[in-house]
């Protein structure tokens, strides 16, 4: 029971925190200031946060599942290793756009958004099938 | 406030969030390295390892999301930005970046 709590709950701050990542990487080409102030404020106090949550319930989970070292588990944490770096990254964008005049480098920013949405389908498949498990 | 102040201000604030974040990753570090890991393997104790070993994780992944985030909103050096990822590999090496990053809060903070 304590187990299915800690997943819907983990599920909850992971939609959250997705949510606003996407927001935040698909304003970055195209809201203007003010919207920009109001999304890195609502980065800071929800999306961040919920991120953090998702690390924290999704170790406990790992840890009461007894899932630590299954493949499958530590190929999801590399994507969201790699999704957390992304929106930190993103997030130092926001506040560099805001604080000055300089355009964030646009490089890798057109395909953030996709690349997102991929890196959560397949943390969702990895999570749900646990491919290269013992049965 | 002027524009240029509240930048300063906001950066002043990045860089202290980053000194306490690399304070609490070594603390959790040299705790590991220090007493967790000789308690498990020299002592047969390993409840000290199995608590503080995930704190450690968080500890860690909170401090490298904070790097990226500051580096990515700032003028940084790659000495010093390599000096922010290896130190967090290093026990005690966080208090070096302490250092480091209270010099640059000075530094930032006389600014204008």
């Amino acid at each position: 029971m304590i187990l299915l709590v800690i997943k819907a709950l983990h599920l909850s701050v992971a939609i959250t925190w997705i949510g606003g990542f996407l927001a935040v990487a698909i304003a970055l080409r195209a809201l203007p200031g003010m919207a920009l102030t109001s999304l890195l404020r609502w980065d800071r106090q929800v999306t961040t946060p919920a991120m953090g949550l998702v690390w924290a319930l999704g170790l406990l989970l790992a840890l009461r599942g007894g899932w630590f070292p299954a493949p499958w588990l530590l190929a999801k944490l590399s994507l969201v290793a790699g999704l957390s770096m992304a929106h930190g990254m993103m997030t130092g964008r926001l506040r560099r756009l805001l604080a000055s005049t300089d355009a964030p480098s646009s490089g890798f920013l057109p395909v953030l958004a996709p690349a997102i949405v991929a890196a959560v389908v397949t943390i969702a498949l990895l999570a749900v099938l646990k491919p290269f498990s013992a049965p | 406030m002027t524009q240029g102040r509240r930048t300063q201000r906001g950066e002043l604030a990045q860089l202290r969030q980053l000194r306490w974040a690399s304070l609490v990753e070594g603390t959790t570090l040299v705790t590991l390295v220090g007493l967790a890991m000789p308690l498990k393997h020299l002592f047969g104790y390993p409840q000290v390892s199995a608590v503080l070993g995930p704190l450690h994780g968080l500890a860690f992944l909170a401090y490298l999301w904070i790097v990226v985030s500051t580096v990515a909103g700032g003028d940084w050096r790659r000495t010093e930005v390599a000096r922010l990822f290896v130190a967090a590999f290093i026990p005690f090496g966080a208090f070096f970046i302490a250092v480091l990053l209270r010099r640059k809060e000075a530094v930032l903070a006389g600014a204008t």
